[in-house]
C-alpha cells in the first residue's frame, strides 16, 4: 500500500491520461446502469404470463368475401372440423387474441350510479362453451357458458349478452371484497344492459398489453358477426402445434369463398406485439457490450503503451530490488486509483442521466442497487484489462536498466 | 505537401498497428451507433410534404364525455372525429381553400384471373384528398365531385397494385372487384409513400404503406365497410335507430379529418368557423364539454401524435453519450500515440520544419484516422439499420442511408477526430526539440 503516494505523485504528472479515463469510466458507468435498468424493466413486460398455453396455442384470422355464404352454418362447420383435427385438445371462435394489440373495450358499472367516466375497462372476448379451454383458463368459481347461452351480436343487433366470466383481476375490481360471483354489473350508466357474473376464471391478459389494467379481462358468449372476418383460437396437445396449424390452414383455405389473411402461433404474435420492447433490450444490449469492449480495450491500449514508454525505469526498479509481482502490483494499484476516481464521477453522472431520461422520458428510476453492482463490475474490467499490460511490464528484465535504451 | 503528409500518415498507422487499430475501430462503433439511431430518428421526423405541410391542418373537435376532466392540449383530446361532424364540415361552405374526410378501411381484392384473392387496406376519402396532397398520377384522374355526392362505385388505384392486376398497363376504365362490389378505376397514382404518413398518424400508424386503393367515402358507408382503425367511444349508440344509421349519428370518433388554409388569416377565420360550429351543436345538445377545438399542421400533428417515440429518443441520447466515451477513448490513444512519436517529431523540428508544419502534419493523421473510423463507420451503421429493420416491424421505409447520411457520417467521423486529435496535436507541435533529441 506504500506504492500509493508514488503512484499518485506519478499520476500528477499525468494528469490529463489520467482523466481521460476516469471520464470514460464515469460515462460508461452512467450509460450501462441506464440501459441495464430500461432492459430489465422491458424483460420483465415481456416475460409476464399472458394466461395462455403459449407454447401450444396458434390464431387463426380468415376473411369471407362472398356475402351469399351463411356466415353461422361456416361458423359451425369451421368448429366443428377444427376440432377434430388430430392433436387439437380445443377450438373456439374469437373476436380479439390476448397481446394482439387489436381488440375490443368495454366498461362495467358495478352501481348503477356511476359516472360514465369511472366504468371500469376491460378487454372483452367473444367466445363460445370453448373459449376457457382454448385460452387455458381455469374457472376459480362459478360455471362455464353452456352451448344454448351463445348469442350473436352484429351490425343488426348489437346487445350485449347478459352473462360473463370474468378474470379474477376484474372480478376484485368490481368487487373489492371478493363476492363477485352471482353479482350483476351494469355494460351502461344508469343500471342500462345488467349483466351476470357467472364464473371467475384465474387470469389473462387483454389485447393491449401496455394498457394499466392489462389484467382486467372477460369472455362473452358470442359470435360476433360483423362483416367478413372471423378468426378462431385453436389450442393443441404439447409438442403438436406445427402440425395442427398446416392441417388448419389446409381446411380452412380449402374454401375459396374466403381468404386466409393470417396463420400464427401464439409466441410469434407475442413477439410482433412486444417487438419494440424486444428491440430495445437487443439493441441497448449491444450498446452495453461494445460499450464495455471499447473501454476495456482503451485501457489495455493505453497501459500497454505506458508500459513501453517505462520500459527504462521498470527495469531500473527491478534492478533496484522490485518483484515481478510489485511491477505488477504498481499498474494494478495506478488503474484502481484512476478506475475508482471515474467511478465516483460516474456515480453522479448515473444518477444524472436516470434523472434526465426519467423526466423527459419517463423511463422510470433505477434502484440504487444497480449502482455498486456496475461500479463493481467496471472496476474488475478496469482490472483484468491492465493485467495484460503488467504482466508484459513485469517481464522487462532488470538488464534493461543497464542498457541505453 | 498533403499528399506527403497522407503518406507519412499511412506510415506512421502501420508503424502502430495496434493502437491505430484500437482507434479506427472505437471511432468506427461510435458513429456507427450513433448514426443507426440518428438515421432512424432523422427519417421519423422528417417533414412528409415539405412543400404543403404549413398550410395542410388536422381537425380536432372535442365532443367527448363530459364528466371527463377538462383538457387544454391537442395531445389530450381524440385525434379523429365522429362521421356526423367530418360530414357536416364536407357539406358546409367553410372558408377552407379544400377539405377531406376520410377513413381506414378494407376488404378483399378479387383479381380476375385466377389468381387468389387477397386483403387490401382501403382509404375511403373524398376526390379532394389527391389535389389536397399533391398525390402524383401516373394514369388517368381522381374521380369527380359528383361520385363523392352519387356515391358511385369508382375507385383510384395505386401503381404496385396496378402491376399486380394488370400488369402495369393503363387500367383506367376498367374494374376492381372488392369483396363482391365492382368499382371503376378512374386513375392510377404513382409511387406515394409520404413518411410519415401523415394523414393517418395516430396509434403507432405513421410509418404503415400508403393504400393501394382509394373509393369515395360515400360509397365505403353505404356497404357498409367497417373502420379498420381505431373506433373509439364514450356513449352508448341510439337504440332506436337501424345500427348502421345509429353509428353514424354517434358519438363515436373513427375519422381523419383535414384541411387545407393556405394564409394565417384563413386559418384564423375557419377556426372561428370551428368554434361557432361547436356553439351551433351545443344548442343541440352536444359538445357538453368546454369549447375545444385544434387545428395543427402537418409537424405540430406528428408531434401530438408522438410519431417519434420517445425510445427513439432515449437511444439517440445514449448512442451519442456512447460516441462521446469513443471520441475521449481516441482522446487517450492519440495523445499516448503523439507523445510516443516525440524523438521523430524532435527530428524533424530540428531539421527545420516549422511549429505549424509539424502541427497541420500530424493533424492531417489524425484526419485519415476519422475518415478511416468514418468509413467503418458507416459500414457499421448500415449494419445497425438492417437490425433495426429485422427488430421493428414496419421500418422498413425507415432504414435507408441516403447521400446526406452518408456525407454526414463520414464528416462527423472526421470532425471527432480531428477535435480528439486537436490537443494532442498541439502539445506534440509545441515540444522543445532540443531536450528530446539529447535522450536519444
Amino acid at each position: 500500500m506504500n506504492d500509493i503516494g508514488p503512484i499518485f505523485r506519478a499520476l500528477t504528472r499525468n494528469k490529463l491520461g489520467a482523466l481521460l479515463i476516469a471520464l470514460q469510466i464515469a460515462l460508461t458507468l452512467a450509460i450501462v446502469t441506464n440501459a441495464a435498468f430500461i432492459i430489465r424493466e422491458r424483460a420483465e413486460n415481456i416475460v409476464r404470463p399472458s394466461g395462455l398455453d403459449e407454447e401450444n396455442t396458434a390464431i387463426f384470422i380468415t376473411n369471407l368475401f362472398d356475402s351469399s355464404v351463411d356466415q353461422r352454418q361456416l361458423y359451425r362447420d369451421d368448429l366443428a372440423a377444427l376440432r377434430v383435427i388430430p392433436g387439437v385438445v380445443a377450438a373456439a371462435p374469437t373476436q380479439s387474441m390476448p397481446v394482439s394489440g387489436s381488440g375490443w373495450g368495454e366498461g362495467l358499472y358495478n352501481d348503477p350510479g356511476m359516472p360514465s367516466n369511472e366504468s371500469i375497462n376491460f378487454g372483452n372476448f367473444m367466445v363460445d362453451e370453448h373459449g376457457l379451454e382454448t385460452f387455458d383458463l381455469e374457472l376459480v368459481a362459478g360455471r362455464n357458458f353452456r352451448p344454448e347461452e351463445i348469442t350473436e351480436r352484429s351490425l343488426a343487433d348489437l346487445s350485449s349478452p347478459d352473462i360473463l366470466i370474468v378474470s379474477q383481476a376484474l372480478a376484485d375490481e368490481l368487487f373489492p371484497d371478493g363476492d363477485a360471483l352471482g353479482k350483476t354489473v351494469w355494460n351502461e350508466p344508469n343500471g342500462e344492459k345488467p349483466i351476470q357474473i357467472i364464473g371467475i376464471y384465474d387470469h389473462m391478459q387483454s389485447a393491449w398489453p401496455t394498457s394499466d389494467n392489462v389484467n382486467n379481462t372477460a369472455l362473452m358468449p358470442s359470435l360476433s358477426l360483423f362483416g367478413g372476418q372471423m378468426m378462431y383460437a385453436v389450442r393443441s396437445e404439447p409438442g403438436k402445434l406445427d402440425e395442427v396449424m398446416s392441417k388448419a390452414e389446409e381446411y380452412l383455405s380449402g374454401n375459396r369463398s374466403r381468404i386466409v389473411e393470417t396463420v400464427r402461433s401464439f409466441e410469434e404474435q407475442k413477439k410482433r406485439t412486444y417487438s419494440g420492447d424486444i428491440a430495445m433490450v437487443k439493441l441497448l444490449s449491444a450498446v452495453i457490450f461494445t460499450l464495455t469492449a471499447v473501454t476495456g480495450l482503451g485501457i489495455v491500449g493505453l497501459a500497454w503503451f505506458s508500459v513501453t514508454q517505462r520500459r527504462k525505469q521498470i527495469g531500473t526498479r527491478r534492478a533496484l530490488g522490485a518483484t515481478r509481482f510489485d511491477i505488477v502490483r504498481y499498474f494494478m494499484l495506478e488503474n484502481g486509483l484512476i478506475t475508482t476516481f471515474g467511478l465516483v464521477i460516474g456515480l453522479a453522472g448515473s444518477i444524472g442521466l436516470n434523472w434526465f431520461l426519467d423526466t423527459q422520458y419517463e423511463v422510470g428510476r433505477v434502484p440504487l442497487w444497480y449502482l455498486p453492482i456496475g461500479m463493481l463490475g467496471l472496476w474488475l474490467l478496469g482490472q483484468l484489462a491492465v493485467l495484460l499490460p503488467a504482466r508484459r511490464a513485469a517481464n522487462i528484465p532488470p538488464a534493461l536498466a543497464t542498457r541505453s535504451v | 505537401m498533403f499528399k506527403y503528409y497522407v503518406r507519412l500518415a499511412m506510415d506512421s498507422i502501420r508503424r502502430t498497428p495496434v493502437l491505430s487499430t484500437l482507434m479506427v475501430m472505437a471511432l468506427g462503433l461510435g458513429i456507427g451507433a450513433f448514426m443507426t439511431t440518428f438515421t432512424v430518428y432523422y427519417l421519423m421526423s422528417g417533414d412528409p410534404i415539405p412543400h404543403k405541410s404549413s398550410v395542410l391542418f388536422a381537425v380536432q373537435l372535442d365532443n367527448w364525455d363530459p364528466n371527463e376532466p377538462p383538457t387544454e392540449s391537442a395531445a389530450d383530446v381524440q385525434p379523429q372525429l365522429t362521421y356526423r361532424d367530418g360530414q357536416n364540415l364536407m357539406n358546409a361552405d367553410t372558408p377552407a381553400t379544400l377539405q377531406a374526410h376520410m377513413y381506414a378501411t378494407n376488404a378483399v381484392v378479387v383479381p380476375e384471373n385466377d389468381e387468389p384473392p387477397f386483403d387490401e387496406a382501403i382509404r375511403a376519402t373524398y376526390q379532394t384528398f389527391f389535389e389536397m396532397f399533391d398525390v402524383p398520377f401516373l394514369y388517368g384522374q381522381p374521380w369527380e365531385d359528383r361520385d363523392d355526392e352519387e356515391h358511385a362505385s369508382v375507385a383510384v388505384i395505386g401503381r404496385e397494385l396496378n402491376d399486380r392486376l394488370f400488369n402495369g398497363e393503363n387500367s383506367v376504365g376498367r374494374t376492381i372487384r372488392l369483396d363482391d362490389n365492382f368499382f371503376k378505376i378512374t386513375g392510377v397514382i404513382d409511387d406515394w409513400q409520404p413518411m410519415p404518413r401523415f394523414y393517418h398518424a395516430d396509434w403507432s400508424r405513421a410509418f404503415e404503406d400508403t393504400e393501394q386503393i382509394f373509393i369515395p367515402m360515400s360509397r365505403a358507408v353505404d356497404k357498409p365497410m367497417g373502420p379498420s382503425g381505431n373506433t373509439n367511444c364514450w356513449k352508448p349508440i341510439d337504440e332506436d335507430l337501424p345500427v348502421l344509421e345509429a353509428f353514424l349519428q354517434s358519438e363515436c370518433v373513427w375519422t381523419q379529418f383535414w384541411a387545407q388554409l393556405d394564409t394565417p388569416e384563413q386559418a384564423a377565420n375557419y377556426k372561428d368557423y370551428l368554434d361557432n360550429y361547436v356553439r351551433d351543436q351545443k344548442q343541440i345538445g352536444r359538445f357538453e364539454r368546454p369549447l375545444n377545438t385544434f387545428l395543427s399542421n402537418v409537424q405540430e400533428w406528428m408531434e401530438v401524435n408522438n410519431v417519434v417515440k420517445d425510445d427513439n429518443r432515449v437511444l439517440v441520447r445514449l448512442s451519442f453519450l456512447f460516441l462521446l466515451v469513443c471520441v475521449l477513448n481516441t482522446v487517450g490513444l492519440l495523445l499516448a500515440k503523439f507523445l510516443g512519436k516525440s524523438g521523430e517529431v524532435a527530428l524533424r523540428r530540428a531539421m527545420g520544419a516549422s511549429r505549424g508544419a509539424v502541427f497541420s502534419q500530424n493533424l492531417v493523421e489524425v484526419g485519415t484516422i476519422g475518415v478511416l473510423g468514418g468509413i467503418a463507420g458507416t459500414g457499421l451503421a448500415w449494419l445497425g439499420l438492417q437490425a433495426v429493420a429485422s427488430l421493428y416491424r414496419g421500418y422498413q421505409h425507415l432504414v435507408h442511408l441516403d447521400l446526406v447520411m452518408l456525407t454526414a457520417a463520414i464528416g462527423l467521423a472526421t470532425l471527432s477526430a480531428i477535435l480528439a486529435g486537436l490537443y494532442p496535436v498541439w502539445r506534440v507541435s509545441r515540444l522543445a526539440p532540443a531536450g528530446l533529441l539529447k535522450t536519444q
